[in-house]
């Protein structure tokens, strides 16, 4: 799993990436009401906001750790938005994206990287 | 020149510009410019750690990122009402704004604060809190977000972050009509109603009595100075405004001006 400083996570096999945003977005966040994921088929570029996940009223922007199309939204998370804070690695990943520049992903951050980043940023 | 506006020594320091009446859609663009200038973190002499915007709007409905529930007929509906409609990218669902109700945007970048979107909402929710309590009126937090007296909001709340810069923020009723919300379900909630602080205090307040409390509180809960926002900033908000020719509702000595603060 790689990792990106605004929190959000990607797990790649292939060609195809998972992403969802980390156990500390989701603390930070609260309970998410609703999350805008977006649509397969949209054409995203690395750090472009592509979504937002809302919660206590707040809409905070989500930002696509890769460049690449859209090739799933996760429904399950657009019907129950709290499967975000209860599994934010697992059954909460928010959408699945075809990789056009798998380099992208080496400047993403690796796990130690992304728990120093924290600690750094005094989160 | 700059002016103190609260000055308690805290190691982070906001601007502050009371605009006055503005329509909702002017003082949006101005949010996005200053969230522009906010994110760029270049001239942090000219930003400090964030902006307050102080307006007043003419009656406006807005919803929020879950929009899908307000149908085009709706929104054609209210307007006939006349007021004006818009849907953003806020939190929150249905609210509306209007004369007599304080609305405030802080345009803060939160890596000056607490980076959590929870935190923040909540430190709004006890500023809000404070400054009921500073005029006598027992107000508190719920489940769901806002500031309640008893089961009526006197407060909504609905903001929107991008990398850690916020915009919209809160609209405090001091005085305004609140028969406007009587055409909606307030925030989504069917069963709970509307106040003022006028109204709970039974007596005429002002947008004006509330400015200064207001920010009092906001600086002792976010443990923020506050400084006018320099006459440069405005000056360049208004141009960016004619630039876009977005300046159609207002005038520029308007624009210029920050009104109402009393200075300590």
């Amino acid at each position: 799993r790689k990792y990106t400083e605004q929190h959000e996570w990607i797990d790649v096999q292939g060609k195809i990436g998972t992403v969802g945003v980390t156990d500390y977005a989701q603390g930070a966040l609260g309970d998410v009401v609703f999350a805008q994921l977006p649509e397969p088929d949209s054409e995203l570029n690395q750090m472009d906001d592509c979504g937002a996940l809302e919660s206590v009223k707040a809409a905070s922007e989500l930002y696509s750790p890769v460049s690449g199309t859209v090739v799933e939204k996760n429904k399950d998370v657009e019907e129950t938005p709290a499967l975000i804070n209860q599994s934010p690695y697992e059954q909460g990943w928010l959408f699945k994206i075809q990789l056009s520049k798998p380099e992208e992903l080496d400047a993403l951050l690796d796990e130690a990287g992304y728990e120093n980043h924290l600690k750094n940023t005094g989160h | 020149m700059k002016i103190s506006v609260i000055s308690q020594n805290f190691h982070r320091s906001v601007n502050v510009w009371s605009v006055g009446f503005l329509k909702y859609q002017t003082a949006y663009h101005i949010q996005q410019y200053l969230a522009n200038l906010q994110s760029q973190r270049l001239n942090k002499e000219k930003t400090l750690d964030g902006t307050i915007i102080i307006v007043e709007h003419s009656p406006v409905y807005t919803t929020g990122i879950r929009t899908q529930g307000y149908s085009e007929s709706e929104e054609r509906r209210l307007k006939t009402l006349g007021a004006e409609f818009y849907r953003t990218n806020r939190g929150g669902l249905i609210t509306f704004h209007g004369p007599g109700q304080l609305v405030v945007y802080p345009i803060l970048d939160l890596k000056s604060f607490n980076k959590s979107m929870k935190c923040y909402i909540c430190k709004l929710e006890k500023t809000v809190i404070e400054v009921c309590k500073s005029f006598g009126v027992e107000a508190e937090r719920s489940l769901d977000t806002g500031v309640w007296v008893k089961d009526n909001k006197i407060c909504a709340i609905g903001v929107h972050g991008s990398r850690y810069i916020t915009t919209h923020g809160i609209a405090l009723n001091i005085n305004n009509d609140l028969s406007w919300f009587s055409h909606i379900v307030p925030c989504g909630i069917p069963d709970k109603g509307v106040t003022t602080l006028s109204q709970e205090l039974r007596k005429p307040l002002t947008i004006t009595d509330v400015i200064y409390p207001f920010l009092q509180s906001f600086s002792h809960e976010f443990e923020c100075d506050m400084k006018m926002l320099s006459h440069e900033v405005r000056k360049d908000v208004v141009n960016h405004l004619k630039k876009e020719n977005l300046t159609s509702d207002i005038t520029e000595a308007q624009l210029l001006r920050n009104n109402d603060l009393k200075l300590k």
